[in-house]
């Protein structure tokens, strides 16, 4: 048998298998896993970023926007758990692949915000996995509707 | 430096807003939370709607497909679906009002918030905030 009458049945598993993964629903992964985004799983996300490190977007999280003047921790308070305004998210323990996902939203305009759109449009996607592998390693205050 | 905003998200303040008010008649304890920073934007005249949780918490079994199961990936980009319980009534408020408005982009949180009204919408942020 040759490779070409494989050929079709590979496609047709490959396929298969991209389905399975879109319908994915990973329920092993822990509430305060920072993702994919911490780079602890050993790979990028599907967005492309570059895993996140801790330490890096301590820093900066309390660095000043050249926009708006404000860091994160000036609006969304220590940790992310303080926000100064009712309107703004809660940011700690929330999942690292989604606070990154927010922020490149914003950065491209798919989510708009008078603060966060100027915010976000300065930062790399490297800035954007530190940030988010931060915000995402902190306490929470958040949790799913599991159970409920 | 801050922009004009959209007439939407404008609304979805205003919206913000009401439920802001309505978090200070429900559950006294919140009531001393600051005023918006924002509220140097002219507020746009809109009802205030008086959050019901329990109709809330049923509306919110819809929303258990996705965000009431751990870990729950969206697909494409790849990334989990937030967790929003705990967050304010005020943040999921706007949130929701941002996607039904379509400033915010995601088919499926667009097509379920422009399922909800503004009652419902305050009542499942009532709900969801309540949530520990």
């Amino acid at each position: 048998m040759s490779n070409v009458v494989h050929a079709p049945r590979l496609a047709l598993a490959m396929l298969a298998a991209l389905a399975l993964a879109a319908c994915s629903q990973n329920k092993d992964v822990a509430a305060g896993d920072p993702g994919h985004a911490s780079g602890q799983h050993g790979s990028s996300s599907s967005a492309g970023l570059p895993g996140g490190r801790i330490p890096i977007g301590e820093q900066l999280a309390s660095a000043k926007g050249k926009a708006t003047g404000q860091s994160c921790i000036d609006c969304h308070g220590a940790e992310g758990n303080a926000p100064i305004d009712p309107t703004y998210p809660l940011l700690g323990g929330q999942y690292a692949d989604y606070l990154a996902h927010s922020l490149q939203a914003y950065r491209a305009g798919d989510r708009q915000h008078a603060l966060m759109t100027s915010q976000a449009t300065g930062l790399s996607d490297q800035d954007i996995s530190d940030l988010a592998a931060y915000f995402g390693s902190r306490p929470t205050k958040l949790r799913d509707l599991h159970g409920l | 430096m801050m922009r004009p905003l959209p007439l939407a998200a404008l609304l979805a303040f205003a919206a913000a807003l009401s439920v802001a008010a309505v978090t200070a008649q429900v559950a006294p304890e919140t009531a001393t939370v600051a005023a918006p920073a924002a509220s140097d934007l002219a507020p746009a005249a809109a009802p205030v709607l008086v959050g019901n949780a329990e109709n809330g918490r049923i509306l919110a079994y819809t929303c258990q497909g996705c965000h009431g199961v751990t870990g729950y990936k969206n697909a494409y980009p790849s990334f989990r679906v937030p967790l929003i319980g705990g967050q304010s009534a005020e943040y999921t408020a706007q949130a929701l009002h941002e996607y039904k408005a379509g400033n915010r982009k995601h088919p499926t949180m667009q097509a379920q918030a422009e399922s909800f009204s503004s009652q419902d919408i305050a009542d499942l942020s009532i709900y969801l905030s309540s949530l520990k």
